[in-house]
């Protein structure tokens, strides 16, 4: 019926198998092109000597080279991590892949790509800032009413004090 | 055809793509290099071993270069691929990814003005703190002294009231109104001194004329 999920797409090799298929691949086609039949040619006149050491001198010759050069990228993987770099880049371009407008790049100014590092801290101070202020507005006015009544009071008093003594003309 | 520096990879990588490919190629075309004598002093060495061998060691020495050359032609061939992939699909960051360190310029992306403008705002927030702060002080300032005033006014209702309680206490009936009632007298006396002495210049004056 239709509506359903077609056939489930093989999810795309990540970066390292595609590292190791590369490396692979080179080494296989290095060999291919320095084939035997090559290398007995160049050294034709050795092997038309010693058919049977040609052979076995190119397998070692062939077996060598492939093992330095395998060992040396497994280096190369180990030293800078790269296993893990390029797993963790699959997922980065993975969460990215639906957007589709180029990214933030640095712009090679320091002062320029510093700013927007800073603008966090600096809206976390202004909040900071805001609170403080409103709450010093509110302990404020609670001050300045109590203030106020305390002047009614002083005048009430001095009323009081008034007829007291006009009382007692 | 301006190179790209992949500057953004080597923030992620730690080193730059190219660099990296270089430094395999240059490894790989050694122990290229290295096995090749391996084998040529393989084989003069068996050479010897030869009795009356016709091959000379420069014949070899040729034969060794024409396999080196062919080998590393294909090599150069085959690590150009290699690399153009590897820069293309594996130590490459595409151009709508950003790199998870960087959101900040994303969410945040200030210009100078704005920023400016924030700046300023704050060192505005932060007068007016100040500002507040003053107002507080002075307010507090005032509620203390308003203490003192009332503490002293409210000392003198109570001596009035204090003065009231004595009357009543010594039955004195209204000492208030005594009091007043002198008051008045004391004034109404005052004042008729000031007719006394007013009328005994004017007399003194008059006697003068005449």
């Amino acid at each position: 019926g239709d509506g359903g999920a077609g056939p489930a797409v093989p999810a795309a090799p990540g970066r390292a198998q595609v590292f190791s298929t590369v490396v692979d691949t080179f080494l296989e086609k290095l060999v291919t092109a320095g084939s035997y039949q090559r290398f007995a040619s160049c050294y034709r006149c050795f092997y038309k000597l010693q058919p049977q050491l040609t052979r076995s001198i190119y397998d070692q010759f062939i077996s060598q080279l492939q093992s330095s050069i395998k060992e040396e990228i497994q280096e190369v993987k180990n030293e800078g991590n790269l296993e893990g770099l390029f797993n963790s880049l699959d997922k980065i371009v993975e969460e990215a892949k639906d957007r589709e407008e180029p990214a933030w790049r640095p712009s090679g100014t320091p002062e320029e790509d510093v700013r927007s590092a800073l603008v966090p801290y600096l809206l976390k101070h202004r909040s900071y800032l805001l609170k403080v202020l409103r709450d010093k507005e509110e302990e404020n006015r609670k001050v300045a009413k109590s203030v106020l009544a305390g002047r009614d009071k002083i005048a009430e008093l001095q009323q009081l004090i008034q007829a007291r003594k006009q009382a007692w003309q | 055809m301006s190179v790209d520096p992949m500057a953004y990879e080597a923030q992620f990588f730690g080193f730059t793509p190219q660099t990296c490919m270089l430094r395999i190629y240059i490894a790989f075309q050694d122990y290229l290099f290295e096995m090749m004598l391996v084998v040529e002093g393989v084989i003069l060495k068996k050479l010897d071993a030869i009795p009356g061998c016709q091959i000379s060691p420069s014949q070899i020495r040729k034969c060794t270069e024409k396999f080196l050359l062919f080998m590393k032609d294909h090599f150069d061939k085959l690590f150009g691929r290699m690399e153009e992939v590897l820069l293309q699909l594996v130590l490459n960051i595409p151009r709508n990814v950003l790199l998870p360190e960087d959101k900040v310029h994303e969410q945040y992306p200030y210009s100078k003005e704005e920023f400016q403008a924030l700046q300023e705002e704050l060192q505005q927030l932060q007068q007016q703190c100040r500002a507040e702060a003053a107002a507080g002080e002075a307010l507090r300032a005032e509620l203390e002294e308003q203490k003192a005033v009332m503490a002293e006014l409210e000392k003198i209702l109570q001596w009035f009231d204090g003065l009231e309680n004595i009357c009543r206490e010594h039955g004195t009936g209204n000492f208030k109104e005594s009091f007043a009632f002198l008051t008045q007298n004391s004034k109404k006396l005052q004042d008729a001194l000031k007719d006394v002495e007013e009328k005994s210049k004017e007399l003194e004056r008059l006697e003068q004329l005449l």
